[in-house]
């Protein structure tokens, strides 16, 4: 079987030799590979080259295409600011006052740089996977880029207080995430990954959510391709059953505190479910913990065969052993789950 | 209507977001009784309360805003009731507070301001990209017993280890504690100790505690 067979078994959910599984191995790339992360971030060719060794070393079923939220709100004008070891983040946001909203530029893919690094190390990735492994892109939801862009308070307070101003952000948020959704797909992408970062029980209310659902329901209507939502580090319970009834979705990433059981629950047993190892505590993990939380995963999802073992919130840590991750790979791959 | 009830309310006013409709329904009720009266009875109990719920997981950090904006329209009202004003409890002590350098998210130090003036600090707020010798130079102009310090991501919370060393600098570090909060550490506790700080709260409404533990320090 392929690394793409067994993600696509878990379509159906027929057996597969292994359980399937992938890791956000995205910033730790630069880690096998020694680079710096400044360089990596802005070099595809830098990046891939990381990627290969994740290949390489671990042989995950799905590789995931640069995962940069930040890379993609600098193309609509956020300055961003480098740390050696991190992923790059947003300096400040662009938008201070709601009057800005009507010059907002869209941005143009052939000549904005950060876009073009995101499509480039997607390309590269489709190159030399495309068919054999599965390819996820991660990508803003159009209703967490606004927080990107003008800060969580004033996104909030526009959400509360200024309808007029979220229908204007939103219907440029919107053309934006099915334009660049739809040129992953087109070269190569097997689906896409839309956290909810700010979408999410922890930051807004049943109220907020409901005014965002329509577009969001517009957006990925629009897209040619499946959809995958993660949970971006917060909790998606709450509104689980209404990301599992957007168009296109097939898998839901719950996080690493959430509960399969519940999940299955809400939204039935048809829909993949993948999770929920805490990735960016894996530095903090020795091998022995790191087998004991993933078998604790596996044998709570042994029956469930619509389930892809992945690792819940940001990026593994750039300094986490090699060792420790390994063990955790190896564990998936000796657990006699069919 | 019970004190309890009134609470009840104005809970349910906020979590539907009617925010001048909450603000509306106090200043009645004040101008039925006494500013006082709505604030220790009313408003502040159903803060701890609703801090509770924030700090469970039951409420978004919208509800938090939510709440933050009622309490501060309503504080600005009852700052101007000469009655209030007279009786108010004040001077817990003085906290320099503003986002470090580079840091752009103010949402958590402005709930911390409006949290910790409703319990009585003497906050000066400094806003957004404080560089750290300013934070020293206010605590040493105001005489502050505390500076506490935002940020909200790993790249911005680095610079406050500056304000310790400029603490340490000017001498300061025995007379005044340093606060730290926003995002990063909750997600990396061992970072407070790492940028120099005294201590840290999970949430705005917990930081009067905080500050009022960092005070019993220096006594």
């Amino acid at each position: 079987m392929t690394n793409l067979e067994r993600i696509l078994a878990t379509i159906p959910g027929i057996d597969a030799d292994y359980q399937p599984f992938t890791m956000l191995l995205s910033l730790y790339g630069a880690s096998l590979i020694k680079t710096d992360t400044i360089d990596y971030y802005r070099d595809p060719e830098l990046w891939f080259e990381g990627q290969r060794a994740v290949v390489d070393t671990f042989d995950p079923d799905i590789v995931i295409s640069p995962f940069s939220f930040p890379i993609e709100a600098e193309a609509f004008g956020c300055e961003l600011v480098f740390l050696n070891k991190y992923a790059p983040n947003i300096k400040k946001p662009i938008i201070t006052d709601l009057s800005q909203l009507d010059n907002l530029p869209s941005p143009d893919f052939e000549t904005t740089k950060s876009i073009q690094f995101l499509l480039k190390g997607t390309e590269l990735l489709a190159q030399n996977y495309q068919g054999k492994r599965a390819i996820a892109s991660p990508i803003h939801s159009p209703a967490d880029l606004p927080a990107l862009l003008m800060g969580i308070e004033l996104w909030i307070d526009t959400l509360l207080f200024h309808p007029d101003a979220v229908d204007k952000i939103m219907k440029k948020t919107v053309e934006h995430f099915v334009k660049l959704g739809n040129e992953f797909l087109a070269k190569g992408t097997t689906f896409l990954v839309v956290p909810v970062n700010f979408t999410n029980q922890m930051i807004i209310t049943d109220k907020m959510f409901m005014l965002l659902l329509p577009y969001l329901e517009n957006a990925f209507s629009r897209i040619n391709g499946p959809i995958v939502i993660h949970n971006g580090g917060c909790k998606l319970m709450r509104f689980i059953d209404r990301f599992a009834n957007l168009p296109n979705v097939i898998a839901l990433v719950l996080e690493h505190t959430e509960s399969f059981d519940e999940a299955r629950q809400i939204i039935g047993d048809k829909q993949i479910l993948m999770g929920n190892f805490d990735g960016p505590n894996f530095a903090n993990l020795t091998k022995e913990k790191a087998i004991e939380l993933t078998l604790k995963i596996l044998n709570n999802r042994k029956d469930d065969k619509h389930f892809i073992f992945a690792t819940s919130n940001a990026d593994i840590p750039y300094d986490t052993s090699v060792e420790v991750i390994r063990a955790v790979v190896d564990t998936i791959r000796s657990f006699k789950k069919y | 209507m019970e004190k309890l009830e009134k609470q009840t309310l104005i809970a349910g006013l906020i979590k539907e977001g009617e925010k001048d409709q909450a603000v509306n329904k106090l200043t009645v009720w004040a101008n039925e009784t006494s500013y006082r009266m709505v604030v220790f009875n009313i408003l502040e109990p159903m803060l701890v309360q609703w801090g509770k719920l924030w700090m469970k997981g039951e409420l978004s950090l919208a509800h938090g805003y939510l709440s933050g904006k009622v309490a501060e329209e309503f504080y600005l009202l009852a700052s101007q009731n000469e009655e209030f004003v007279s009786t108010s409890v004040k001077n817990k002590g003085k906290v320099i507070i503003g986002n470090i350098e580079d840091d752009f998210h103010p949402l958590g130090r402005r709930l911390v301001s409006i949290y910790s003036q409703a319990a009585g600090w003497d906050i000066i707020d400094l806003g957004n990209d404080v560089p750290a010798e300013l934070f020293v130079e206010k605590a040493i102009e105001h005489n502050a017993q505390i500076i506490a310090v935002s940020a909200m991501m790993f790249t911005t919370a680095k610079n406050i280890l500056n304000v310790r060393k400029e603490m340490d600098k000017q001498s300061i570090s025995g007379k005044v504690k340093l606060a730290v909060g926003g995002a990063v550490f909750k997600l990396r506790p061992e970072l407070v100790g790492e940028v120099g700080g005294d201590g840290t709260a999970g949430t705005a409404m917990e930081a009067p505690e905080l500050f009022e533990s960092l005070l019993a320090m220096l006594n």
